[in-house]
């Protein structure tokens, strides 16, 4: 009798821990090989470009400090991701309303500019959360009432937005002495406070932080976080059951609208202190990646967020030392993002052996 | 007689296990040309694991299985497919958004980039027409009732032209009528040569249809039979490893006052044609009223207008005095009104929650399972625990994910759910569809007891046994109307059963 053996792949019923941080091990290993693949392709030293990539993140004191800064919108943007999925609701409209919060809270800044700074603050962040806020909320109402895909709607509000921005630049909000299209500069009692000396680090860093808080306790131990996840899950059975899909729906959009906003607030008022039509550098569209990366746990959102703005600027310094363009970080995000999905659904699997005669 | 050399599949000393489960220990059984087999046993015997087996969907950790006299690995149902196995599967695994024929079409073994439609469309009539079975071949798969979608799924199979046929529960969702006409078709099937492996629990079925029967319990092959040879009883205790009460034993209650009453109900189907014309009935305090129908006669939307799913078009419906026609399915359910839908995974439970978190699913914002804004973790899981333990729900905790139920447990979390708010009124349909006997004897005893209590319940079903006794009334709907309304020791089966067909009584 001759004994074959063979390979068979099975399904899981569990998938241990164990294996769940292998396969995340197994997804950076093979992240960071094609990123070296990249490098070599564009004929720089494969060391040289790592190591520039780490030092511009975490390399010093300053540059960690300065990937907490980068991280602040992206955490925010993540958290919106979050929130929105958790729920199915597959909102894209992240940069949008990033770019509406830093509308709306520029607008109040310039109505209520004479209120004490600490009254200006509050006003401006309140403006900005209503702005993004409303900004979810249409694709919600547009779905509740006419069935149209939220996917198709809120990106498409995405480039109404930044439009609507851009021609705001050009007339009303324009810095007159300025030839580009961009707002004066914010006033420094507008400002968001500087958490530290000789850094850029603002209080949106510590919003994001908040908000990632929030947004947990309100998902894992809330009824309304019980019903964003039971809809996410099961919509039908939420309906039959009782639950009110459609105002759920509404408030996700509205919150998760809100939290992009805030993002928006935060470069505006503590990075970029003026309103140009690049104060987001796709913060909305990485967001996404980001939640997809932290499985969907607004707690993960910190760390990978943190790790996504220390690539952002790791690929600046990448620039200047190598000869590649810092826009390998996009490409590096992407692939990071695949490899992740990937090893989290090989990890569903295992290999067995099989014997037989 | 049967002789050695027509085995279609055989399997020696087969065993499967899951994890630490053995589902299948060292099974043993033959399978003949021309043979209807049954394979009868409780929910969780490993009747379905071992068809899977066959079907190449599992693979056993040891023993054999032979085909016609040869060796087989079955890896995967393709394997099985080419030998000429196909089965249906309890869960149907149709495509919702396709027709009917798009379904069968794309699922045709032939390698061709397109979907001859046309050819699928005059074969599938002559089939339909062979076994008279009346199916719209371009209605979409979503659209059809249950009952349709099963015919779907047999057709498919048999458009393939196999010769062992294996059927995973295929009445659980019949009408006795479409049973019966199911088993006309196999009796014709089996004459032309093809083997039908026969999934189920229930006896009487059994006994009408099998030629022999394989009874399996906690994994093991306890006996295989000439079902000639062997009474129900015989079988039953076979099956559940002790005696079985086949009788319910029903006190006479007074029936109470009204309590829901509906008329003249109108409303639409998910395609827009009408599905409910104009039904009324009244349903009282302690009463159980039966509402009987072949499956897609309007139970479906009847019990989605009841519970505040569905939007009616017309008419009313009064709960103790008060219309509730503009209320939410969460008012609904505040004032008193439980509800059990037919399709439990779908419409009855998250399947990714914990058993706790299912056992307060509509209740989430009540003051009872809240601490300040929060959920109170501590008393969700407390009061599962109780649930668990006084429902009999086999879980291993509170937080297990739902997933892993069985199909009767499932069944017990909504059950245990609904009736612990204390209902004034209960909306049923199809309570105990797909569920082995034990379960179903608990889930008849608790509804008895809830009628005892002066709980008012609607339990529509499309088990004419079920009906007759438990039900104080039956109500046959008829194409969206209530064409009548029998007094269950008065009415005999054959009346029902021809009311339900539309040539019965007359309107009321």
């Amino acid at each position: 009798m001759k004994l074959k053996i063979g390979f068979k792949v099975e399904k899981r019923k569990n998938v241990s821990p164990a294996a769940q941080i292998m396969s995340l091990m197994i997804a950076l290993l093979l992240s960071a090989l094609a990123t070296g693949l990249l490098m070599v392709i564009g004929k720089a030293n494969v060391a040289e470009g790592f190591i520039a990539i780490y030092k511009g993140a975490f390399g010093t004191w300053k540059a960690s400090i300065e990937s907490l800064v980068k991280a602040t919108p992206l955490i925010l943007t993540g958290l919106a991701t979050v929130i929105a999925f958790r729920a199915r609701i597959w909102n894209i409209g992240q940069e949008g309303q990033l770019y509406i919060g830093a509308i709306t809270a520029y607008w109040a800044y310039t109505q209520f500019t004479d209120l004490p700074p600490a009254a200006l603050l509050t006003t401006t962040i309140l403006f900005a959360l209503i702005g993004g806020a409303v900004c979810g909320f249409m694709p919600a109402f547009i779905k509740a009432k006419f069935a149209v895909d939220e996917i198709i709607t809120t990106i498409m509000l995405n480039y109404i937005v930044i439009y609507f921005l851009s021609w705001l630049l050009s007339g009303p909000w324009k810095d007159p002495s300025h030839y580009y299209q961009q707002s004066p500069t914010i006033l420094e009692k507008a400002q968001f406070p500087i958490l530290m000396v000789h850094t850029r680090l603002h209080l949106g860093f510590i919003l994001a932080i908040v908000a990632a808080l929030i947004l947990y306790l309100l998902i894992s131990k809330t009824p309304l976080g019980y019903e964003i996840q039971a809809m996410g899950f099961n919509p039908t059975a939420s309906r039959f059951q009782g639950i009110n899909v459609v105002k759920t729906m509404l408030i996700v959009m509205m919150i998760s609208g809100a939290v992009s906003g805030l993002a928006g607030a935060g470069e505006l008022f503590g990075v970029i202190l003026r309103l140009k039509s690049n104060i987001s550098l796709g913060y909305g569209y990485t967001g996404i990646i980001i939640a997809m990366l932290a499985g969907l746990e607004p707690l993960a959102v910190i760390p990978v967020a943190i790790l996504f703005g220390g690539l952002i600027n790791g690929s600046f310094l990448l620039q200047t030392t190598t000869n590649i363009p810092s826009a390998l970080v996009y490409v590096i995000q992407a692939i990071v993002l695949l490899f992740f999905l990937g090893a989290r659904a090989a990890s569903v699997y295992r290999l067995r052996i099989t014997k037989s005669d | 007689m049967i002789d050695n050399s027509s085995i279609v599949i055989e399997t020696k000393n087969l065993t499967k296990r899951f994890q630490n489960v053995v589902a299948n220990d060292c099974v043993s059984i033959d399978f003949h040309r021309g043979e209807i087999h049954s394979l009868l046993g409780e929910n969780g015997a490993g009747k379905t694991t071992l068809a899977e087996c066959l079907f190449g969907f599992y693979q056993p950790d040891s023993g054999e299985i032979y085909h016609k006299g040869k060796r087989v690995t079955l890896s995967s149902p393709r394997d099985a497919i080419k030998l000429g196995i196909g089965m249906v599967h309890q869960h149907f695994v149709l495509i919702r958004p396709f027709s009917v024929l798009e379904n069968i079409a794309m699922s045709s073994l032939k390698k061709s980039v397109l979907l001859d439609l046309t050819a699928t469309e005059q074969k599938m009539g002559f089939l339909c027409e062979q076994y008279g079975i009346t199916l719209d071949l371009h209605a979409k798969v979503w659209q059809l009732s249950v009952g349709e979608q099963q015919w779907v799924e047999i057709l498919k199979a048999v458009y393939y032209g196999v010769d062992l046929l294996i059927l995973d529960e295929p009445t659980a969702s019949l009408t006795p009528q479409e049973a019966n006409q199911l088993f006309s078709v196999l009796g014709q099937m089996k004459k032309q040569g093809l083997s039908v492996i026969f999934i189920t629990h229930k006896l009487k079925e059994v006994m009408d249809i099998s030629d022999r029967v394989s009874v399996l319990r906690k994994g093991k092959l306890i006996d295989t039979v000439m079902t000639s040879e062997v009474t129900k009883e015989d079988l039953a205790r076979k099956m559940v490893g002790r005696d079985v009460v086949f009788q319910i034993k029903k006190d006479r209650s007074t029936i109470g006052e009204p309590i829901l009453k509906a008329t003249n109900l109108r409303t639409q189907n998910d395609r827009g044609l009408d599905a409910l014309r104009g039904a009324s009935f009244t349903l009282h305090k302690s009463e159980i009223l039966g509402i009987a129908g072949i499956a897609g006669n309007g139970q479906r939307e009847l019990f989605e207008v009841l519970t505040g799913i569905r939007r009616l078009k017309g008419g009313e419906i009064q709960f103790n005095g008060k219309s509730i026609i503009n209320n939410s399915p969460e008012e609904i359910k505040n004032l008193g009104i439980a509800h059990i839908p037919d399709d439990r995974i779908s419409e009855g439970l998250i399947m990714d929650f914990s058993v706790a978190d299912n056992l307060i699913l509509g209740r989430q914002r009540d003051k009872d399972y809240r601490k300040g804004p929060f959920l109170d973790r501590k008393k969700i899981i407390d009061s599962a625990a109780d649930l668990i333990r006084i429902f009999n729900i086999v879980s291993p905790s509170p937080l297990n994910r739902t997933r892993f139920l069985s199909g009767g447990n499932l069944q017990k979390v909504i059950l245990a759910r609904e009736l612990n708010r204390d209902p004034k009124c209960l909306v049923a349909n199809q309570p105990t569809r797909g569920l082995d006997v034990g379960v179903i004897e608990y889930i008849h005893g608790r509804l008895l007891e809830l009628r005892k209590l002066g709980v008012g319940i609607l339990l529509i079903s499309e088990d004419l046994d079920e009906l007759f006794s438990l039900s104080d009334r039956i109500a046959v709907v008829y194409r969206g109307e209530i064409v009548e309304t029998f007094n269950t020791p008065d009415a005999s089966l054959e009346e029902v059963g021809l009311c339900m067909a539309g040539t019965g009584g007359v309107s009321i």
